[in-house]
């Protein structure tokens, strides 16, 4: 069957498995890594969030686009996921907000999209089985052809999204100068304390926002900048964003992070994690389905408290690989779980410390309370933090975030070891002028 | 190197120090009392999952609730179950005899939380050593204090609607000032809202507001800023000790401000926020929950949203479990009220398991991949003269929730779910619209109003012109619009012109198959059916998982869409399907839910797979752990079938949930499903009045003389042979609905036309009416072979007065052995004779020594929970075994002639505070809508019990005014010479001081209402009548004796309108006097002292 424009649209899935429905975005055909995400009135954040670069998208909620799309909304104002795929999508969208419908949104970024198949199916399918490459066509409608020309595409392109969502140039990001959300709802934004630089591997609009409320003037530079680029920056503080894919390909990032790691402050969001961590010499697994929503609990070890959080990845990094347990800082005891199952640690009621060859000592701060991965590490001999996902609440809305106020606190606290070190330098240099004198 | 260490971490700990409480014991939890409106069932869902949970973890949990209905005063729900008055008296004498550790308040609705604030605030719990948990009193003042409430909202940044009260016309046109206008105006404490209004500039305001305060007794007149249309969005939150917080869920309202939440079509999740502004009202309920101090425990947060600049104004937060937290926990999965409890003893959210999927914890928020829409059911019909549009005052005495893929499948799903006879929205041959006031209409909110914005979508009006006049979202309209759209697509189309493609999408709109028969012209909705198979559009059966599929989960809680795949699991055993009771109604209510409920348990005992259909959100069967499969879906015979289909039952038990099921019965045989219990043959034996009477005559049983009348000419002849007064009631209905006690000619001409448009093309039943005669209700349980008398109760008041409002005691007070061998033995060759297998619920009239047999129900009856807790027997229980085949000499059950060592009494409790303008009288039509029960060595105590349950306190001292009718005014002496002894003043008015002074009887002459003053009227309104006893003349409306009990309701006075009444409260008074001087009569009685027998 090969009806071109007939409305409807076919997702095909690596193990052969079927859907058809109608198209309710760009023609076209595409192949992408098939997710999903539970979120219910997201889906703007959600379907324009760079983490989704390579991905078709499932939205498990069945009725999306009740509210349109608020351009102000957008994480970016390109769409980077390569299909999307609903229940049903609303053409009579109501907000005061809205500029436009999600059909006419999706038309405009020229987004393959399908509608009208029953996802929670296709849901319990990827669950069951893992998520797979999948294939979406509006022009090609015949199972078997579009499986091979999946194996095609996936054979003969080395993809790296995030080279694909990075910015090419050097930027700086205004705040006042942005679109955002009704300010009469948020604080407005601080003068900047600090200069940092963030590095672009999906940097979202709200994670800019994140910063400038904490009190950062950004400098973005692209995902391969070098130590030497970031360095000419004179930042006080690196802050590496999550972004799509297999964060083993964004090996640029993971090199200059290297060589920046105990020179520089540095804050790493989402799976900007796993790039510290790769860093660091860990081991970056790939999950079943991973996380995708904004409901997701994550406990912090260290206050036990717990917070619901915004995710959107599918790697996660195995702890034990960072190094062996530091039992005196780990309640007494010497090994990891067996299962690499970190909920043992909420249990045992402590934040554990492991021994890394390169950074010395790194610390287990939050993990996922649903399934037992790290979310959070802290390196205790260097400055650097990072968290594997994004506090679900929207910029400037309340206090900033504990993460974004602890890395305010490592770069100040760098900055007066600098200037120590710099008048012990100086007072050195005197010290040694004088005597030569 | 890696050293592995193999412990597996669990979610329930594993010997490590859990932070559950251990220095509390003993919990006392506190029930909400009988069902009233605003406070129904749910709160015995959440007092229910409460006693389950605290019991699981070890507690000893000690319950008081004076509503016998409830599942949770089952004894063996709690260690001790105190049915007594919800009164600060009573329960410091169960916290005397108990000594429990602990108070668990917020699980009891309102009356639980205002009772466990005062029993914290005079001290009794300190008294005691107990220990107020799970809120404390300074975050309960800082939630309901409006001003206090402001202020806290203030210092977190958040807006509150801004008002003031005027005292003066200059008072609100300073207040107007600051609020601007629009501004809503509200006299306080003005019947009905009178005087109430919307001003837009100053002139209105000075109109309004002196109207107003010469209106309000009080001379006050609420000025407040105007949210009216804007959007209603409520958030249910939840919050630890540790200081995690979490949303639950999110309910839009698609009615706008304006209309009670009670009162409202509410969808969940909401619909039309964007994230941003969702952020913004979730970070505010968790602020809030913080700021007034919520720390173990579920609150539901209200808020106005402007839909034209999404500004946010918190309306109000209720620091405890709540009827939108029931709904919210049905529509999730997550069950607040559990958590609750178990929050309340200590845990946090990441200790407590999520036990829908079974393997992730409460810490989180769910996800759902469906729409849910919740349709309040009202009662109008039953209070002649009443206000139909809804106001921020609830007036709903029901609900339903439905669960669709989508807001329009859902919506429809909703709309039959209500079992008001409609087939969704509309297109199903049952629209009726005033067409002269249409246009208002569409705009005023009523019951009716969706059906008319349909209409009007319809007729073709835009969706700007609706929301314009009516303020519903355009979001909801544009989805109705879509759901009419389809309608009209296939009106007028054959139904064999119809491709699967069409049915599928018309489907999964929510269209019920009476709908398409309809538009369709199709014969029945059966062909319907057929075709639609026969095309393969059928269901598919869906999951309530709390994670839109993410984790695996392992309830069996479903809902029924048309997609593409099913998820029912297999079966391992043999199923039995229960039909619930549907949306509560007014005769219609928790009673049967108990039944089902019951039945469900002991049929799980006995190797089945249960499965339960029921679409009521509140009650405790659609708990996702009370049976082993739940469907939450309307009960019509499309939705019914589909699972009947899905589960393939052993049989089906249609006999527990009332009316409802009941209906079903003979549809579901003809489809060839099997029935359990008795069959819808003995249901039409006992239904069909002139096979039955020929039954009665072939036994030789007595009944009232009857006949029936199509027309009121045959009415007028059956009246001459049968003589006045007559019983008149309509075929088919339910709760009396429509029934009357005819004394003439005019009268009765009058009901025959009133019936006529109740229930049109059905005859109308005219039994002789048996005046004075005492009614007498039997609960029986028969296997075909043998009948085993349950419970016989006798009425307080004379016969006439509907069952379900009228007052019982058990065993019977005043009938002799004789007449009690009769009833037995009638009870047994009816049973029998009827083929019950099951229970049978027969209602007897005796006067002079004759018994007569009123009616059989061959179902349980309302009075089943109340008879079980009387004589420790569980009837629903042995019913549901009987149902399954099994013997009642199987059953163990002890002798049902053996004595009680106590009496029972039940009293309905009725709703007339909340529907002003209906006059308060008793009748044959049922108008309560709970009951309370008093337990007691002796009549009168069980009597002083119940009414102590009913009116918080008995007068015991003070004035009582008797006014009787004339055919009263000889019994009355006796009531007004035992009162004259306990020490009351009597006053009366002219003709009563006549009859009473030539007794001797001291009393002061009063004069009528409208009379000079002062008179009778300003008597009640000044305070200085404590007792009144009033009863009607004939069947009067807008007389002086409705003046004086609407008086009595609003001033809050006990009052009797029958003598039976007066008398049995006089006896009551009688012993409040002499247990307040010490002689413990009122001592509170636990069920498990009581004889409690469990079925083999």
């Amino acid at each position: 069957m090969t009806d071109v424009g007939c409305g409807y649209a076919t997702l095909v899935l690596e193990d052969g498995t079927c859907f058809t429905g109608r198209s309710c975005g760009a023609d076209g055909e595409v192949v992408g890594e098939l997710c999903f995400n539970t979120s219910m009135i997201a889906y703007t954040e959600v379907i324009s969030n760079p983490a989704y670069a390579g991905s078709i998208l499932v939205m498990t909620y069945p009725q999306m686009g009740n509210h349109g799309v608020v351009r102000a909304d957008l994480e970016r104002d390109n769409v980077e996921l390569e299909a999307l795929v609903l229940s049903s999508i609303c053409d009579t969208p109501s907000s005061f907000r809205m500029d436009l419908s999600l059909r006419e949104f999706l038309a405009e970024k020229n987004v393959v999209a399908l509608e009208g198949i029953d996802t929670r199916e296709l849901v319990r399918h990827i669950c069951m089985e893992g998520s797979m490459p999948a294939i979406i066509s509006t022009l090609d409608h015949d199972a078997k052809s579009l499986l091979a020309k999946m194996r095609d595409t996936l054979e003969s392109i080395e993809d790296t999204p995030v080279a694909r969502v990075s910015t090419e140039a050097t930027w700086t990001y205004d705040a006042a100068k942005c679109l955002v959300t009704p300010t009469a709802w948020t604080a407005p934004f601080p003068e900047p304390c600090c200069s940092i630089v963030a590095i672009d591997n999906g940097l979202t609009r709200s994670v800019l926002r994140h910063l400038a409320y904490a009190g950062c003037a950004t400098t973005v530079v692209p995902w391969d900048a070098t130590v030497e680029e970031i360095w000419a920056c004179e930042p006080d503080g690196v802050f590496v964003s999550g972004g799509p894919g297999d964060p083993q390909k964004a090996q640029d990032t993971v090199d200059a992070l290297g060589g920046l790691l105990g020179e520089l402050p540095i804050l790493g969001l989402g799976s900007g994690q796993l790039l510290l961590a790769l860093a660091a010499g860990g081991v970056v697994d790939k999950m079943q389905v991973g996380h995708n929503g904004d409901n997701i609990p994550v406990m912090d070890l260290v206050t036990h408290q717990v917070s619901i959080t915004a995710q959107n990845h599918r790697h996660t990094v195995r702890f034990e690989t960072l190094g062996s347990l530091i039992a005196e800082e780990s309640g007494g005891i010497a090994a990891h779980p067996l299962e690499g199952d970190l909920r043992f640690w909420a249990q045992e009621g402590c934040a554990p410390v492991v021994r890394n060859e390169r950074f010395g000592r790194i610390q287990l701060t939050h993990v996922n309370v649903n399934d037992g991965t790290a979310e959070g590490l802290r390196f205790l001999d260097i400055p650097a933090l990072s968290l594997q996902y994004h506090p679900a609440l929207m910029p400037g809305a309340q206090s900033p975030d504990a993460a974004y106020a602890a890395f305010i606190q490592l770069m100040e606290a760098h900055a007066e070891e600098v200037d120590a070190l710099s008048e012990k330098a100086k007072a050195h240099a005197e010290g040694t002028g004088a005597a030569h004198a | 190197m890696l050293s592995l260490r193999k412990r597996k971490p669990t979610l329930r700990g594993r010997g490590l120090p859990m932070p559950k409480r251990t220095d509390i014991k003993k919990i006392l939890l506190i029930g909400s009392g009988p069902i009233v409106i605003g406070q129904a069932c749910e709160f015995d869902y959440s007092g229910a999952q409460a006693c389950k949970v605290l019991a699981e973890d070890g507690y000893e949990v000690v319950l008081v609730n004076s509503n016998p209905a409830t599942i949770m005063t089952d004894p063996r729900m709690a260690k001790r179950t105190y049915v007594e008055p919800l009164t600060p008296a009573s329960v410091e004498r169960i916290i005397q005899i108990e000594r429990p550790d602990a108070l668990l308040p917020t699980l009891g609705g309102q009356t639980g939380l205002n009772l466990g604030v005062e029993l914290a605030q005079t001290g009794v719990l300190e008294r005691y050593g107990v220990e107020l948990i799970g809120c404390d009193c300074a975050t309960i003042e800082r939630g309901e204090d409006r001003k206090l409430f402001a202020e806290a909202m203030a210092e977190i940044g958040l807006e509150c609607a801004r008002s003031g009260f005027a005292y003066s016309v200059e008072d609100a046109e300073r207040l107007a000032g600051e609020i601007g206008f629009p501004a809503i105006l509200r006299p306080s404490f003005t019947l009905g809202g009178a005087g109430s209004g919307v001003a837009h500039d100053f002139d209105e305001l000075r109109a309004i507001v002196s109207q107003g305060l010469a209106l309000s007794p009080v001379t006050e007149v609420l000025v407040e800023e105007s949210v009216l249309g804007w959007k209603e969005i409520e958030i249910e939150a939840m919050r630890d000790c540790k200081g995690n917080g979490i949303i639950v869920c999110s309910i839009e309202n698609l009615d706008p401000m304006g209309v009670h939440t009670g009162d409202s079509i509410t969808v969940a999740p909401a619909m039309t926020l964007t994230q941003p502004e969702y952020q913004r009202i979730c970070a505010a309920s968790l602020a809030i929950l913080e700021k007034i101090g919520v720390s173990t425990g579920g609150s539901n947060v209200q808020f106005a949203v402007n839909p034209k600049d999404g500004r946010l104004i918190v309306i109000e937060m209720n620091p405890r479990v709540s009827r939108s937290s029931a709904l919210a926990s049905k529509a999730t999965g997550f069950p607040i009220a559990k958590i609750a409890a178990k929050l309340a003893v200590g845990y946090t959210l990441d200790e407590i398991p999520n036990d829908v999927t079974g393997t992730t914890t409460a810490c989180f928020e769910p996800s759902i991949d469906y729409v849910v829409v919740k349709i309040p059911r009202f009662a109008f019909e039953k209070f002649k003269g009443t206000e139909t549009v809804l106001t921020t005052r609830m007036k709903a005495v029901g609900e339903v929730m439905a669960i669709g893929r989508s807001f329009e499948e859902a919506l429809s799903k909703g709309l039959r779910s209500l079992e008001t006879g409609r087939g969704g929205l509309g297109a199903d041959g049952k629209d009726e619209f005033d067409e002269e006031r249409f246009a208002e209409l569409v705009a005023l909110p009523t019951e009716q109003q969706i059906f008319y914005v349909a209409e009007a979508l319809r007729r073709g009006w835009t969706v700007d012109a609706l929301y314009e006049a009516s303020a519903i979202d355009p979001w909801f309209l544009n989805r109705m619009l879509a759901i009419i759209k389809t309608q009209e697509g296939l009106k007028g189309r054959a139904l064999a012109t119809l491709t699967g493609e069409e049915l599928q999408a018309a489907k999964r709109m929510g269209l019920s198959d009476m709908q398409l028969a309809w538009l369709t012209d199709a014969p029945d909705e059966a062909t319907v059916r057929a075709r639609r198979k026969e095309l393969g559009v059928t269901p598919v059966f869906k999951s309530v998982d709390t994670c839109a599929g993410e984790f695996a989960s392992t309830t069996s809680y479903y809902y029924k869409t048309y997609e593409a795949a099913d998820e029912v699991r297999k079966p391992t055993k043999p199923r039995a399907m229960i039909l619930g009771a549907g949306p509560n109604r007014i005769g219609q209510g928790i009673e049967f839910d108990y039944c089902c409920v019951h039945a469900s348990y002991s049929l799980a005992e006995q190797g089945f797979e249960t499965v339960m259909v029921n679409c009521n959100p509140e009650t405790v069967s659609t708990d996702y752990d009370t049976s082993d499969r739940l469907y939450f879906e309307p009960l019509t015979f499309e939705d019914v079938m589909d699972v009947v289909e899905a589960e393939q039952p052993e049989g089906v038990l249609v006999t527990l949930g009332g009316q409802t099921p009941l209906k079903l019965a003979q549809p579901l045989l003809a489809a060839g499903v099997p029935i359990m219990g008795t069959q819808p043959e003995a249901i039409d034996l006992a239904e069909d009045r002139e096979r039955f009477a020929a039954l009665l005559d072939e036994m030789g049983v007595a009944y009232p003389p009857a006949g029936t009348a199509a027309s009121n000419e045959e009415a007028l002849e059956v009246a001459a042979r049968l003589g006045f007064p007559l019983l008149v009631r309509p075929s088919y209905v339910l709760g009396g609905r429509g029934m009357v006690i005819a004394y003439d000619k005019p009268s009765l001409k009058e009901f025959i036309q009133e019936a006529a448009r109740v229930s049109p093309d059905h005859p109308v039943y005219l039994d002789h009416f048996l005046e004075s005669a005492i009614e007498v209700d039997v609960d029986a349980l028969a296997d075909g072979e043998q009948v085993y008398i349950g419970g016989i109760l006798e009425h307080i008041e004379e016969a006439g007065i509907h069952s379900g409002d009228s007052s019982c005691c058990t065993p019977p007070f005043s009938l002799s052995l004789a007449i009690i061998d009769d009833i037995r033995d009638i009870t047994t060759r009816l049973a029998l004779a009827v083929g019950v297998r099951g229970l049978v619920n027969i209602q007897f009239a005796v006067k002079d020594t004759q018994v007569y047999v009123i009616e059989v129900n061959p179902r349980a009856s309302r009075t089943v929970p109340f008879t079980s807790k009387a004589t420790g027997v569980p009837l629903a229980k042995c019913a549901a075994r009987l149902m399954a085949g099994e013997k009642l000499s199987a059953l163990g059950l002890p002798p049902d002639d053996r004595e009680l060592a106590h009496f029972c009494v039940k009293e309905a409790v009725m709703p007339f505070g909340r529907f002003p303008g209906a006059d308060i009288i008793l009748g044959p039509e049922m108008k309560s809508t709970g009951e309370v029960m008093g337990i007691g060595a002796t009549y009168p105590t069980a009597y002083a019990k119940a009414a102590l349950s009913i009116d918080y306190s008995l007068p015991t001292t003070g004035t009582v005014f008797i006014s009787v009718c004339d055919k009263d005014k000889r019994t009355i002496l006796s009531v007004a010479n035992n009162l004259a002894h306990l020490g009351f003043t009597i006053i009366s008015t002219s003709g009563t001081a006549r009859t009473l002074k030539a007794a001797g009887i001291p009393v002061t002459e009063v004069r009528k209402v409208g009379e000079q003053h002062p008179n009778i009227g300003d008597e009640i309104a000044e305070g200085r009548v404590q007792l009144m006893i009033n009863t009607p003349f004939g069947r009067e409306t807008r007389s002086d004796g409705f003046t004086l009990r609407t008086a009595a309701v609003r001033h809050g006075i006990c009052y009797a309108t029958t003598l039976a009444g007066a008398n049995a409260i006089t006896r009551a008074i009688e012993v409040a006097q002499r247990d307040a001087k010490g002689s413990g009569e009122l001592a509170p009685i636990a069920l498990q002292d009581l004889e409690q027998w469990e079925i083999l």
